[in-house]
């Protein structure tokens, strides 16, 4: 393409911006994980073109996504342990739809979209909470647990008698690993097949025995994707987050695609290459140590060690620790294991606690998204459960929200702006950032059709 | 002005990196020779190799000073190498933190111990010298408060009392011992580098404290310590020289 000598790159460039070379950090054998598959898996090819940038910016790309995707796919409602009893509902909305997911009076759990057939008024408001039966709060029509109409007040004023169906219009739901999920496509595979193989990598982590410590949403000015990007990668470490370069590998993930879903492996409790050896154990590792147990203070090894010596003390001390880790691989206890299920639930899973993210459009605007944080921890066996925190809901820059995420998140509205700008085409992704490939790749499957690309595109 | 550091024989613990190494680094140019440990066996190969191209003799040793018996050992092994111990700085520290107990001990063990066991073991040498010198690495965190009150902070105070009556023990036999109160020093690798990443803030307000505007450099605290290490400051013993780039904000009488 650089024909022209005006358009080459400048002299030095490739000198001056190479990657840091690299000791492999060592990692768990294959055969050494008991469930979860710790194998890298091969890499798709996606070529290296230019992902458009009108998806993240324009009305027209986010009613596609809408009518292709949002409502084709399975969606995270919500978490088990907060609908215990029959009931006990999620009120959760999704782009301009709101959804109830109740707990049925036979244990089963289903979901109805939130609207009296009525007027179409919504029955409820978000959140999480329990009713003996739903009444709609403009002319009391009343719905029972499983959405059948139970009372519609003064009946025989309707000539036409009341409308033609059973009650509220249900939606498929359906509960795996301690999560309720919907779908707002009746035709929809079952939830299991839409989620292979997440289960089978997830499940040895017990989610069950975690409690929720954080739910907070934070109306974000981006596109949702510019989230899910934000992070699919680990590239950015070294731009936003530098501290965590005393604290993680940023350098040596492995990457796994899988049909829909991905995840990459970070190696914590190490430092980055990027930066020189301290001279002392730099604080965020000394948080993994206390965290396992371990007295930073009376290690008197080289910070390289640590990794591996906070593996083997989990190991040798959970258990009297209340912590049962035996589902997991030596590289579970310390790395994150992260995960993007398609197409918004981002996950950092380590052995101890789960930081879940839900990434949710706005109803009308492609720079606007709803960022759901959801922190749950271990409770170690004989330990009482933590009570269940308040949800806060704020707009981006009222409160903090912890300095990793406020750094991810103090980023994002430039983002935005600057996608919205002329100047700017599309996002010129790297190998390190081959997550955010596959992840447009699924989407544009839904959105063209399998194997189908934006118009335009190479 | 003539240090007179020409032909001195030198001990330095704790100097392939910063401080520590900035000092065998000027004492060998001034035409030192040195004996230097650190804990690891590839960083004492490195800088024993670039020592050495001063043309000077240069005694490396990989030693955790923690170990009393294998670091006296080292000392004694270091002086029939070099031939003798005019100078000896004991600069090794287990830095801060607050983690348990057991940071008491380690800066005990390794700030303290490592200078005490150091000087009693020396001593017969620097007194044979003429021209003895010890020159203790404490901290301005010794004399001012800082943050939070880490043992490194009152085990860098230890070293001062130390420092100034061991001078007068040891004056009649022409040893002389001092101590030097860095204040904070930044260089690649150093403590201040990843604070720099891992707390803006307590950086930036390190920073500020500093009316010059800038942290002390290694090479800076170097030269006060070859100074005082050196027969030219043949009047000073029992100081503690505080080089600090004006970070601590007492009056010092």
């Amino acid at each position: 393409m650089a024909t022209n000598p005006k358009d080459s790159p400048p002299e030095g460039l490739i000198e001056r911006s190479r990657t840091p070379q690299y000791k492999r950090v060592r990692r768990v054998a294959p055969e050494d994980s008991p469930e979860t598959p710790a194998g890298k898996a091969p890499d798709p090819d996606l070529g290296h073109g230019m992902i458009p940038k009108e998806r993240y910016t324009s009305t027209e790309f986010m009613q596609l996504e809408w009518d292709r995707m949002w409502t084709k796919v399975w969606l995270l409602g919500g978490l088990e342990s907060d609908i215990p009893e029959p009931g006990d509902y999620i009120c959760t909305e999704i782009g301009k739809e709101s959804v109830l997911i109740v707990r049925q009076r036979d244990g089963g759990v289903r979901a109805f979209y939130n609207v009296c057939l009525h007027r179409g008024n919504r029955l409820r408001p978000e959140g999480v909470s329990s009713a003996e039966s739903f009444k709609c709060q403009y002319h009391h029509w009343e719905y029972d647990l499983d959405g059948s109409f139970l009372r519609i007040p003064d009946l025989d004023t309707f000539p036409q008698g009341a409308p033609p169906c059973r009650g509220l219009v249900e939606l498929p739901c359906d509960t795996w690993g301690s999560f309720v999920w919907f779908s707002l496509n009746p035709e929809v595979e079952p939830l299991r097949e839409f989620l292979d193989p997440m289960p089978q990598h997830l499940d040895p982590y017990n989610f069950h025995k975690m409690a929720l410590t954080r739910d907070i949403t934070v109306e974000w000015a981006c596109n949702w994707k510019a989230s899910v990007d934000a992070f699919n990668e680990s590239y950015h470490v070294q731009g936003i987050h530098p501290q965590l370069l005393y604290y993680l590998h940023d350098l040596d993930i492995q990457i796994d695609c899988y049909e829909r879903h991905n995840r990459y492996l970070i190696p914590f409790g190490t430092v980055s290459p990027r930066v020189r050896k301290p001279p002392t154990i730099p604080d965020p590792i000394k948080v993994i140590m206390k965290g396992a147990g371990m007295d930073p203070a009376d290690y008197d090894e080289p910070i390289e060690n640590i990794r591996r010596d906070v593996q083997r003390w989990k190991r040798k001390h959970g258990a009297s620790q209340g912590k049962d880790y035996s589902r997991l691989n030596d590289d579970q206890l310390t790395d994150d294991y992260h995960y993007l299920i398609f197409p918004n639930v981002t996950l950092n899973v380590h052995a101890d606690d789960l930081m879940l993210f839900r990434q949710r459009p706005h109803p009308t605007d492609p720079n606007l998204m709803y960022y759901d944080v959801w922190t749950l921890e271990l409770v170690p066996d004989g330990q009482e459960r933590p009570r269940r925190p308040r949800h806060q809901q704020f707009k981006y820059g009222d409160k903090s929200i912890g300095l990793v995420l406020d750094q991810d998140a103090q980023n994002l509205p430039g983002v935005q702006a600057g996608m919205n700008s002329a100047a700017f085409k599309g996002l010129w992704i790297g190998s390190q950032e081959l997550r955010i490939r596959h992840f447009h790749k699924v989407l544009d499957d839904y959105v063209y059709g399998p194997g189908g690309k934006p118009p335009g595109a190479a | 002005m003539d240090l007179g550091l020409r032909g001195k024989k030198a001990i330095v613990t704790g100097a392939t990196k910063g401080i520590g190494r900035q000092i065998v680094e000027l004492l060998a140019a001034e035409g030192c020779d040195v004996a230097l440990c650190a804990r690891s066996e590839d960083e004492i190969d490195e800088a024993v190799r670039s020592l050495k191209a001063r043309g000077v003799n240069v005694v490396g040793g990989a030693v955790n000073v923690r170990d009393g018996e294998a670091y006296k050992a080292w000392l004694e092994k270091a002086v029939a190498e070099l031939g003798g111990c005019d100078i000896f700085v004991p600069n090794v520290s287990a830095g801060g933190g607050m983690d348990s107990e057991k940071n008491w001990w380690k800066n005990f063990e390794v700030d303290v111990l490592h200078t005490v066991r150091g000087c009693e073991t020396l001593m017969p040498h620097l007194e044979k010298s003429g021209h003895g010198s010890i020159v203790m690495i404490s901290s301005t965190n010794a004399v001012e408060t800082f943050y939070v009150p880490m043992a490194y902070n009152a085990m860098k105070a230890a070293l001062i009392t130390y420092s100034k009556q061991l001078s007068q023990f040891v004056g009649r036999k022409n040893v002389r011992v001092n101590t030097v109160c860095p204040g904070p020093i930044y260089f690649e690798g150093g403590a201040w580098e990843m604070i720099k990443s891992t707390n803006q803030k307590m950086y930036d307000a390190t920073l500020k404290a500093m009316p010059n505007g800038r942290f002390g450099s290694p090479e800076e605290i170097a030269r006060v310590v070859a100074f005082l290490a050196s027969p030219a400051a043949s009047i000073i013993t029992g100081a503690n020289v505080v080089a600090d780039n004006g970070y601590t904000k007492r009056v010092q009488f």
